[in-house]
């Protein structure tokens, strides 16, 4: 698990817990707004009732001043006077009372204003009673009994204007409840909808969490393997790991460090064993640059030094170093320091076998040089000193010593040729090698034409085919022409002039088993063949082989030097070169080279 | 006291040469080597005079038919190589035959005589300088140059360039460059 | 008609080397005067004394102890007094780093010693007329390179 998902996973759990929170204040808010509209409602009701119970009171109490008036008017009593100064106290304090509980409502005090005026009315009728109270009983009875029928009238007015009062307020009741329970009715299934979501939301974060917990576990475990693993490994491969804070210039070593200077682990103490104290007092000042192009120019190299370790050996040390930025933003270099001993100590045997290969080709070389100039002055002198006897003093020779002269000038040729020879196969070994990109055709044309006389003198005839155009060295492909042409040429059967063909053709090395093996996959295929002596089938490889012969050399002179050299040629082309032959018929060379042509 | 001196006989003998040519007022090229082109024909008299005057300090006025003809048989031969048009090998002897105006037999050795080579030499030699020009101009590739030079082959003009230095054309091209890049480096 | 004698010169520290020049130039029809040397010491001193006649051509053995044939032809090619010698390097080795070794540095004929008389005679009287025509066909002597 990498730091990316990690710090994507911290980033969910936040965004979890923001939602979450979110959803409990969503919820509590709902919550508190509905039992506010509770609260509101019941007050509502116990107001209405309060209207209510008072209009019913203010009723009751109307009443009570009529029956008390009715009562003091039969029977003189003055209590029934004060009963009806109390009722009507009473009705007042009622009035009063209403008039506070619906001063929000209009309606309500218009049917209260309109029902003050009823009671007026109704009042001034008992009034009109009670001043005329002196009268006689007649007069009185009769007004009596017109006030008693316009009391009992205007009550019945009042009476349902009391009613209208209370059926309105129930009215406002029933909307007020109607309104309480619209508004309260999805309370519960959103209470319930958000706790459900809450409790999901809360159940995944849980899931989530605990599965980040786990991975975390995990990725400790890995952590703590590779760390472990990263001992080991420092361990096996002989390395420390370090890393160096530049911000604070604080440098810290892995556990391998101080086995690798040979320091006991219980021994080791940072502060004491400074590394700079193990290295080899010589190289110390590769470390000092490569520390101080850190700090000055931020440039990291590799380092090599010599290190003596606790117990005195000599050790050789590689350390290199890379720039990173940590997290908290300083740079740091981290890097290895690397036991390299062992491989130091076989790239040092590689090299010192290596210049004695160089010593030994440069002997090679003065070998060359001694071939083509010391041995070649004294015999090239012998040559010109016999050329000469025979140009002057022929005449005076004997027909033996003429004949010993001409048998030290054939034997002088022929040491010539194998000079000449050695020579040419040591300059196709050399080491400057120019390929270029070359038309064979011209190639096999120079060829021929180098060896006009001899295809003459043979009446020898050449099939051509068209060659490619291949990257080659130039002269070595030539040369490799002129041996092939001109074996053919001095291999011929007696009285059968010969026929060189040449054919040419693209294949795939996948389709031979001598090339199956090879990197390059195309190859051109030149097979040469002629209708020459030919050879028997055991002597195909021998024939490559340097001073290899098949004939007598008085029948057929040569070096074995020609088809070496061949083979060296096709060699320097990372090519191949076969023959076959059918002996007494004729030989076939094939020489397979690359299309693509890898430089060394 | 006694003065070594150390001196050189060319420019001793082109600087008596100049003098001498310049108070006849003359105009003329030296060429080296005992050789003077005069650039307009002088008279009879003139030459005399000239003579007179040089012989006092050993030299003399070599007056040859046969010289005047091979230098004409080699500015023809030069002409013919150095102009674009191809000629076949066949047609070079008619052609210097009808340009000099003597039968081809007897310029070929007259021509071999004086100068101990013979005109199919020459002209080899001539062709040969010419390539050299035009592969150090590296403007066209040894093909190229084969098919202006008229030669049958690129195989054909590589064997008679190497016939003829010793080298190959790419093998020239390559000492010469690396001289001139010694020379720079001295 | 050659009017001028060709003044031909060799450096080799071969005795025979020296024995089959002179003897081979004897035997050729063109004019020449030969002057051999014993070693490229012997050469370079010739050369530096006043008062000389310097050689058309100057035959160098490449192998000559004290001062070699490279060493002499370093040191004329660097002095202009020697600008119109044509300088033939006249070696027993012919491998091609030391035929272009020379040609680099100034040389302009390159002869393997042949290893017959009648040969070594063809071969000089071919580098000595060759090296005429450059003298008398106003050739550009830079581009003349001969090996042989």
């Amino acid at each position: 698990m990498n730091f990316k998902s990690l710090l994507n996973k911290s980033n969910l759990i936040k965004s979890i817990f923001v939602g979450s929170l979110f959803v409990l204040i969503f919820i509590s808010t709902i919550t508190y707004k509905n039992s506010v509209s509770i609260t509101e409602s019941t007050q509502l009701l116990i107001h209405t009732q309060k209207v209510r119970v008072e209009l019913e009171q203010l009723n009751s109490s109307l009443k009570n001043v009529e029956i008390n008036q009715t009562s003091y008017f039969i029977s003189r009593d003055s209590i029934f006077l004060k009963d009806f100064n109390d009722s009507r106290l009473k009705v007042s304090e009622s009035i009063n009372l209403l008039q506070s509980l619906t001063h929000d409502n209009l309606k309500q005090q218009n049917n209260l204003d309109s029902l003050v005026k009823l009671i007026r009315l109704r009042y001034n009728i008992l009034l009109e009673n009670a001043i005329n109270l002196d009268d006689s009983i007649q007069v009185n009875a009769k007004r009596f009994n017109k006030s008693l029928l316009e009391g009992k009238e205007i009550m019945k007015i009042i009476r349902n204007h009391i009613n209208k009062m209370i059926d309105l307020e129930g009215v406002y009741l029933q909307e007020q409840q109607q309104h309480y329970e619209k508004e309260t009715y999805f309370t519960p299934l959103y209470s319930l909808v958000m706790l459900m979501f809450s409790l999901i939301v809360f159940i995944i974060s849980y899931y989530k969490i605990n599965k980040d917990l786990e991975a975390l576990k995990q990725a400790n475990l890995i952590l703590k393997i590779s760390t472990e693993t990263m001992n080991h490994a420092e361990d096996i491969g002989a390395f420390s790991s370090w890393q160096w804070d530049l911000e604070n210039n604080n440098l810290v070593y892995s556990e391998n460090h101080h086995k690798l200077l040979g320091i006991p682990t219980q021994e080791y103490n940072a502060k004491t064993n400074q590394f700079l104290d193990f290295v080899h007092p010589d190289d110390r000042h590769i470390i000092i640059s490569g520390q101080n192009r850190v700090i000055e120019h931020n440039q990291s190299t590799v380092a090599f030094f010599r290190v003596i370790r606790q117990d005195g050996n000599l050790r050789y040390f590689k350390s290199t170093g890379k720039f990173l930025t940590a997290s908290s933003g300083n740079r740091i270099l981290i890097g290895i320091n690397m036991d390299v001993t062992e491989e130091y100590l076989v790239s040092k045997s590689l090299e010192d076998r290596n210049s004695e290969l160089e010593k030994s080709n440069k002997e090679l070389a003065s070998f060359n040089h001694v071939a083509s100039h010391d041995l070649q002055e004294p015999l090239r002198k012998i040559q010109t000193f016999i050329s000469r006897i025979f140009e002057k003093e022929a005449t005076n020779l004997s027909s033996h010593g003429k004949d010993y002269l001409e048998r030290i000038q054939v034997s002088a040729k022929r040491m010539r040729i194998l000079i000449d020879d050695l020579l040419l196969f040591s300059r196709t070994n050399k080491v400057e090698k120019v390929y270029e990109r070359t038309d064979l055709n011209i190639l096999l044309d120079m060829a021929v034409l180098e060896l006009t006389e001899q295809i003459e003198d043979a009446k020898a005839q050449i099939h051509r085919t068209i060659l490619p155009t291949l990257v080659v060295i130039p002269f070595q492909i030539q040369q490799l022409f002129i041996n092939l042409i001109s074996n053919s040429i001095k291999y011929s059967r007696k009285d059968i002039s010969p026929i060189i063909s040449f054919a040419c053709k693209k294949i795939n090395s996948s389709d031979y088993n001598e090339l199956i093996k090879e990197k390059n996959a195309q190859y051109y295929k030149l097979s040469i063949s002629d209708n020459g002596l030919g050879f028997k089938d055991e002597y195909k490889d021998a024939i490559f082989t340097l001073f290899y012969r098949l004939h007598n050399n008085s029948d057929y002179p040569g070096t074995g030097i020609g088809l070496a050299i061949c083979k060296k040629i096709i060699e320097n082309h990372k090519g191949f070169i076969t023959a076959e032959s059918t002996f007494g018929e004729g030989s076939t060379f094939h020489i397979f080279l690359p299309i693509n042509l890898n430089k060394r | 006291m006694k003065l070594y001196l150390k001196f050189d006989i060319n420019s001793i003998c082109k600087k008596v040469l100049q003098e001498q040519l310049d108070s006849l007022h003359l105009n003329y090229t030296v060429l080296g080597f005992g050789e003077v082109e005069l650039n307009n024909s002088p008279s009879k008299e003139t030459i005399k005079k000239l003579n007179q005057s040089l012989n006092d300090y050993g030299i003399s006025v070599v007056e040859s038919h046969k010289s005047v003809l091979v230098q004409k048989i080699k500015d023809a031969i030069v002409e013919m190589v150095y102009s674009d048009e191809k000629l076949s090998t066949s047609k070079t002897s008619a052609y210097l035959a009808d340009k000099i105006g003597q039968s081809y037999g007897y310029i070929s050795n007259l021509f071999s005589d004086v100068t101990y080579t013979s005109i199919a030499n020459y002209i080899i030699l001539q062709k040969i300088e010419r390539a050299k020009q035009l592969i150090l101009t590296n403007e066209l590739t040894i093909t190229e140059i084969a098919w202006k030079l008229n030669y049958s082959s690129v195989a054909h003009f590589s064997n008679q360039f190497k016939g003829a230095t010793g080298l190959t054309p790419s093998a020239f091209q390559r000492i010469i460059d690396k001289r001139k890049n010694n020379i720079r480096n001295i | 008609m050659q009017s001028e004698i060709i003044r031909v010169m060799l450096a080799d520290d071969d005795e025979d080397d020296r024995l089959f020049f002179r003897e081979a130039f004897e035997e050729i029809k063109i004019k020449t005067s030969v002057t051999t040397l014993n070693n490229g010491i012997e050469l370079m001193d010739y050369l530096n004394k006043p008062n000389i006649v310097l050689p058309h051509i100057l035959f160098l053995d490449l192998n000559m102890p004290g001062k070699t044939g490279l060493d002499c032809l370093r040191e004329i090619k660097a002095n202009d007094t020697f600008k119109d010698i044509a300088i033939a390097i006249y070696s027993t080795s012919s491998s091609d780093e030391d035929i272009e070794e020379t040609f680099v540095q100034g040389a302009n004929i390159y002869i393997k010693k042949p290893h017959d008389f009648v040969m070594l005679k063809s071969t000089l009287s071919e580098v000595i007329t060759l090296n005429w025509q450059y003298h008398t066909n106003g050739l550009n002597r830079d581009n003349f390179l001969l090996s042989i």
